[in-house]
């Protein structure tokens, strides 16, 4: 890598409203972003409930390459540790997920760890006295990664151990995690219904910068909008089963007014939602057994007050996107400069009938499925920036719109749902991490 | 009097995967119950489309959406298009369903071009196939890919 003169021009790729093409171009700047976003941030690592007895694990990548594992340990805690042993480096757990046997074993010399990744024997050890080696030097262990917590069953981990704690780097965004939780009657939500994994050949900021895009869903998914109400409009109005979906995908057909009204809201670390009023989402209809167990949960009051925190989706920038109303989540994995997986999480409500999960997964086929009518169209606007911005008839992308109008509040900042107030949060995020310019 | 000919059990599933092959789902939706459906599952031995997500799980109302999206001129993924080939082999006859239908399990081969990139996708068919005065008619057709959990890239026309 080139680093003295990217770390030159760094300064010159993102303005207040532009961007430099090379940040979803030049691999030497996608190694830096993850070094200084995905290697400070917090990253979204898994869900307590995807590990509820000791032993139980889950694996997967914190960046583009550095393998990690959440596992509940024997006192029941989570630990998140680096997923190589401290032998010779070999990744210890392969598997998605598990339960490791009495411990974790290394499958090459056989060094075995505790749960909480702890050495706990070497084999044939006495290879290893008067060598200067020391058993109980913590280096022998797997290695904990800088910083762990969760909130609300929420894990998150950091590479670094000079970001903020996870609470102040949540920030108001925070308000998201306690809607999701809060729609179930029992106040907890948990995994359930299996993960979608869908492989992007682009830039994974494009997604990200496409979530709250509500200038794009009019365009890029007219076609099944329209495809859905000329087939729609042949049916019986009542037919309770082709409703569901005509709520789930008609609303991507919203207009730009209805999209304005929703609002866009900003927090530092480059985190924002669209919706908190209204979305469009706002208008599914209530199951009255899921709505019975709430009302008995809350209240009327509190109940209107839980669906009306109505956000469409949710940034916790650079990794989790978050929909409170669907009650799924979408991972961004990044693999490269024009690579990047995403995973879809589905939540079970608990307290909640199955239909509510079944709607959830209903809406991650519907959307968010590799083989849906929605996440291909949004994949091939992306993978046409990708192909596009190659060319150099302009060094830059924009994002102009109500640049100006934003209110700036004590601890977020609030603009027209249809602005570039979300991408320009996040580009603020970009310059704190890259170039270290203050956050707040 | 000269007897029509009964397309069998392999004639009919080569002109479904023919249709699938001309991208032609007009005449492919057709050969489907007005109540069937068509199952991709997300994992191996997924109990069922309900509670656990799949890549596709459509009944009819989702397929003739499918169909109009599919040929909607502003479909920005359909603006490339899709050729596939199947090969289906290793048919066998695995019984009957509780209410009659012939359960048809085989094997399949697709090789898939689309957007400067061709595809191999791989797995295990189940049809189950109704009996009608004319011809077979698909109540299910299960899609079970070898790798259900990978990350896929776009699939935009049924396998």
């Amino acid at each position: 890598m080139n680093t003295p003169a990217i770390e030159a021009s760094l300064d010159q790729l993102v303005e207040a409203t532009r961007v430099n093409r090379q940040v979803y171009l030049d691999p030497d700047i996608f190694d830096l972003e993850m070094e200084r976003i995905w290697g400070k941030a917090w990253i979204f690592i898994g869900h307590e409930s995807q590990i509820p007895l000791s032993g139980d694990y889950f694996t997967t990548n914190i960046d583009h390459k550095t393998p990690v594992l959440m596992v509940r340990g024997k006192d029941h805690k989570i630990h998140v540790l680096h997923n190589r042993c401290a032998h010779k480096g070999a990744k210890i757990v392969t598997a998605r997920s598990g339960k490791i046997a009495g411990a974790f074993r290394c499958p090459y010399h056989g060094w075995t760890f505790k749960h909480n990744g702890n050495l706990l024997k070497i084999p044939n050890e006495s290879g290893y006295e008067n060598t200067g080696f020391d058993l109980n030097d913590s280096c022998n262990n797997l290695q904990p990664l800088a910083q762990f917590d969760s909130y609300r069953g929420f894990v998150f981990a950091s590479l670094s151990d000079q970001t903020p704690d996870l609470k102040t780097w949540l920030g108001g965004a925070i308000d998201c995690f306690d809607n999701l939780c809060d729609r179930a009657p029992e106040g907890e939500v948990e995994v359930a219904g299996g993960v979608l994994r869908y492989e992007h050949d682009c830039n994974w900021k494009f997604i990200i910068e496409n979530l709250n895009d509500t200038m794009h869903p009019m365009i890029v998914h007219q076609s099944v909008v329209q495809s859905a109400e000329a087939y729609i409009s042949t049916l019986d109005a009542d037919a309770a089963k082709q409703k569901q979906e005509a709520e789930i995908l008609l609303p991507f057909g919203a207009s730009y007014e209805n999209f304005e009204d929703s609002g866009i809201t900003g927090f530092p670390y480059g985190h924002h939602y669209d919706g908190g009023k209204t979305s469009i989402h706002a208008n599914y209809s209530v199951m009255p057994e899921y709505h019975k167990a709430m009302i008995d949960r809350y209240g009327e009051q509190r109940t209107q007050g839980i669906y009306a925190f109505n956000t469409h989706n949710t940034l916790l920038y650079p990794s989790l996107t978050i929909k409170c109303a669907i009650q799924n989540i979408r991972v961004i994995r990044p693999v490269a400069v024009n690579k990047f997986i995403v995973e879809t999480w589905s939540f079970r409500l608990k307290g909640a009938p199955d239909e509510m999960l079944q709607r959830t997964l209903l809406y991650s086929r519907l959307i968010n499925s590799s083989a849906s009518m929605v996440g291909p169209d949004d994949l091939e606007v992306y993978r046409r920036l990708q192909e596009g911005l190659a060319s150099n008839s302009s060094q830059w992308v924009e994002m102009h719109r109500q640049f100006g109008r934003d209110q700036q509040l004590e601890d977020r900042v609030t603009g027209g749902g249809t602005s570039d107030l979300d991408v320009r949060t996040q580009y603020k995020a970009w310059r704190h991490y890259m170039l270290g310019e203050a956050m707040l | 009097m000269n007897q029509s000919p009964v397309e069998t059990v392999e004639e009919f599933l080569y002109r479904e995967a023919t249709y699938l092959d001309q991208a032609d789902l007009e005449s492919w939706i057709q050969l489907f119950t007005e109540d069937g459906t068509y199952w991709m599952p997300a994992m191996h031995e997924q109990p069922d489309p309900m509670n656990h997500i799949s890549h596709i799980y459509d009944d009819r109302v989702l397929m003739e959406i499918r169909k109009r999206n599919f040929i909607h001129p502003r479909a920005p993924s359909l603006q490339s298009p899709v050729q596939s080939s199947h090969l289906i082999a290793n048919i066998r006859e695995k019984g009957t369903t509780t209410i009659g239908e012939r359960i048809i399990h085989s094997n399949f081969h697709i090789v898939m071009w689309y957007r400067e990139e061709q595809r191999v996708f791989a797995g295990t068919y189940q049809h189950h196939l109704q009996s009608t005065a004319s011809g077979f008619l698909i109540k299910h057709k299960k899609v079970q890919l070898i790798n259900p959990e990978a990350a896929q890239k776009s699939i935009i026309i049924y396998l």
